[in-house]
């Protein structure tokens, strides 16, 4: 679909606000192609990772480069390949359905009125309604047809559902994922929900008290990691290095361990594990520069 | 990007349009009526006052039938801050409120193309509204200013250039608080509030400043009533007078005790207080403007409120350009 090679890279970003620093020492490299997620809890500087992929802000140190143009370099077309949507979907709340997309087509260079009309059709919401009155599911469909509409080449959505009820979220990401699947298009979006991440995406970035802890293909990262279950024992020294967590019940320690699946030493049980429990697991560790060091590396 | 700009603006710009049309069509019907009282143009009546009575007789009826219009003009030095606040307040501070900043700035449109066509456009509005509204309202004054000239705050404030200018001012606060307040009604509440101070200081302080007045010194007249004594102004009258008194025989202004003495003296002497004065070589002063000083004092303020309107202007653009809003 692209010439470029990598939808998004961030060379040693932060974003400093006057309360500190939302974001550090922030390097990615993401391919072009497929589903990001971008997860962490809240406060943890997605939204200012995500501002700053599009361009709304600039980085206080490094570089961010989309689609092979550095971000802040905005010209219209590099403006036109990269679509966002805001957290909470923010629209013209007194222009009609009709009149946001004569917005988008007066701002844009190859809006698609028609694809976007269809979108709406299908989801039968009514053109001349004023935006403010439409529900909350019916606002992020508008502002997601909105979005695809401009046929962007990355799409960023903060938080998309976030807001929604379960039945909206459901429409909302099938919607989403149908576009994906007929467009070609990167999709990088924020949650903070990481239940039904495995599903949808292919890459992740994990991302705690404004530092990457966790970067890389979904599989590879399944396949790196895994559990060990043993004897309860207060260190395990020989694995020092790669052990992510530790955990000690009465009897067991359970270990996640990032060796690359080298064999296990004797009394000890190995485990997949699971996307979410990986994802958890690294949410918990400290945030020393030093814990987070290993793995903020680009995959 | 036009369409747009009418779309989000149209009702600030409909409302303020009806007002300045409102207003506007009321003095122009009252003021065709007034001029009415003045066959030969009030400039040439005004010069003929003192000699023709039909002159002075109309004066008379301007101000007895139109004087209440004239009083409630002095409120319109508002008109430029509601016309300019009410269109910079919103331009940034609304966008920021809703979260729709990001809708803008993610299109296609960069965004300081947007940002620009959204100054000229909206900076255009407040021009074009404020010159409308100051034209009609220096043309109704033509017969009062004839009368009392053009340097009183109720004729200088109103009319020219200053009341564009103001306006430019008020845009530019209300545009600068949205951006760094992030809500509409505070920025027009502080343009409001710096309109105010700034207003008043400059038209107090500053203002008699913009040149070196020029002093007129005379002696005392012997005739005249006696109460009048002090109240004949030395300058002419539609020179701006900014402080008369007295001064003694070698030129030295004299304090308003020593003015006081004197006119116990005078009373405990009996005497006339004009003749006493005149006897003694006290003479009267005024400090002032002459009147032909007006377009230039209207271009000093005018240039020093657009100045800073452009600095102000330039503080959004500067925080518009390096993203950090």
């Amino acid at each position: 679909m692209t010439e470029t090679e990598f939808a998004l890279r961030t060379d040693g970003v932060g974003k400093r606000y006057r309360k500190g620093w939302a974001l550090r020492d922030c390097t990615l490299a993401l391919p072009a192609g497929g589903v990001i997620a971008l997860v962490g809890p809240n406060g943890a500087g997605k939204t200012t990772l995500l501002r700053l992929v599009v361009g709304l802000l600039a980085p206080s140190t490094g570089t961010v480069e989309v689609l092979g143009h550095g971000v802040t370099v905005s010209t219209p077309h590099t403006l036109s390949r990269v679509g966002f949507l805001a957290q909470d979907h923010p629209l013209y709340k007194r222009f009609t359905v009709a009149e946001m997309l004569r917005f988008g087509r007066a701002c844009n260079l190859r809006f698609d009125q028609g694809l976007a009309e269809r979108r709406l059709a299908k989801l039968g919401i009514p053109l001349d309604r004023r935006t403010g009155t439409l529900s909350g599911g019916q606002q992020a469909q508008v502002a997601l047809a909105l979005a695809l509409a401009k046929r962007p080449d990355l799409l960023v959505l903060d938080e998309p559902v976030a807001s929604l009820d379960p039945l909206a979220r459901h429409e909302f990401l099938q919607v989403l994922m149908g576009a994906v699947a007929e467009g070609g298009v990167t999709v990088l979006f924020s949650s903070h929900l990481v239940h039904e991440l495995e599903r949808v995406c292919d890459h992740l970035i994990v991302l705690n008290h404004g530092r990457v802890t966790l970067t890389g293909d979904i599989d590879t990262l399944l396949a790196e990691h895994r559990l060990l279950v043993g004897p309860r024992t207060a260190t395990d020294l020989d694995r020092a290095g790669t052990v992510v967590e530790a955990v000690h019940s009465d009897r067991h320690t359970t270990l996640l361990v990032r060796d690359g699946g080298i064999p296990a030493a004797p009394g000890w049980q190995p485990q997949p594990v699971a996307l979410e429990d990986l994802v958890l697991a690294y949410l918990r560790r400290p945030s020393e520069p030093s814990a987070a060091a290993p793995s903020a590396v680009a995959a | 990007m036009t369409w747009l700009i009418w779309r989000q603006h149209r009702t600030e710009v409909c409302v303020l349009g009806l007002l300045v049309g409102m207003f506007g069509i009321a003095l122009l019907v009252l003021g065709t009526q007034a001029h009415d009282l003045f066959p030969g143009g009030p400039t040439r009546c005004a010069g003929e006052a003192g000699i023709n009575e039909g002159c002075a007789a109309s004066f008379r009826r301007l101000d007895e039938e139109y004087g209440y219009v004239e009083n409630l003009l002095a409120a319109f030095y508002l008109v430029p801050v509601v016309i300019g606040a009410f269109l910079g307040a919103p331009l940034l501070a609304r966008e920021l409120e809703g979260g729709t900043w990001q809708l803008a700035w993610t299109q296609a449109v960069p965004r300081m193309r947007w940002l620009a066509a959204k100054l000229a456009a909206l900076a255009g509005v407040t021009v074009t509204l404020t010159a409308l509204f100051t034209a009609v309202l220096t043309w109704f004054r033509q017969p009062f200013d004839a009368w009392e000239g053009r340097f009183q705050y109720d004729a200088f404030d109103l009319e020219g250039l200053v009341p564009v200018a103001y306006a430019l001012f008020a845009f530019g606060v209300a545009t600068a608080a949205g951006a760094i307040l992030r809500r509409s009604l505070p920025a027009f509440g502080v343009a409001f509030g710096a309109f105010l101070a700034a207003r008043m200081s400059v038209a107090l302080l500053a203002r008699p400043a913009y040149a070196t007045p020029l002093t007129a010194m005379e002696p005392v007249p012997v005739g005249g009533s006696k109460d009048q004594a002090g109240h004949r102004p030395v300058a002419g009258f539609a020179d701006w007078t900014i402080e008369h008194g007295y001064a003694d025989a070698t030129g030295r202004r004299l304090s308003s005790t020593e003015y006081h003495e004197l006119e116990g003296a005078a009373n405990r002497a009996g005497t006339n207080l004009n003749q006493f004065l005149h006897a003694r070589g006290i003479q009267q002063f005024g400090v002032y403007h002459p009147a032909d000083r007006f377009w230039t004092f209207q271009l000093i303020e005018a240039a020093l409120f657009v100045a800073v309107a452009a600095i102000l202007i330039g503080v959004v653009v500067w925080r518009v350009r390096r993203r950090v809003i």
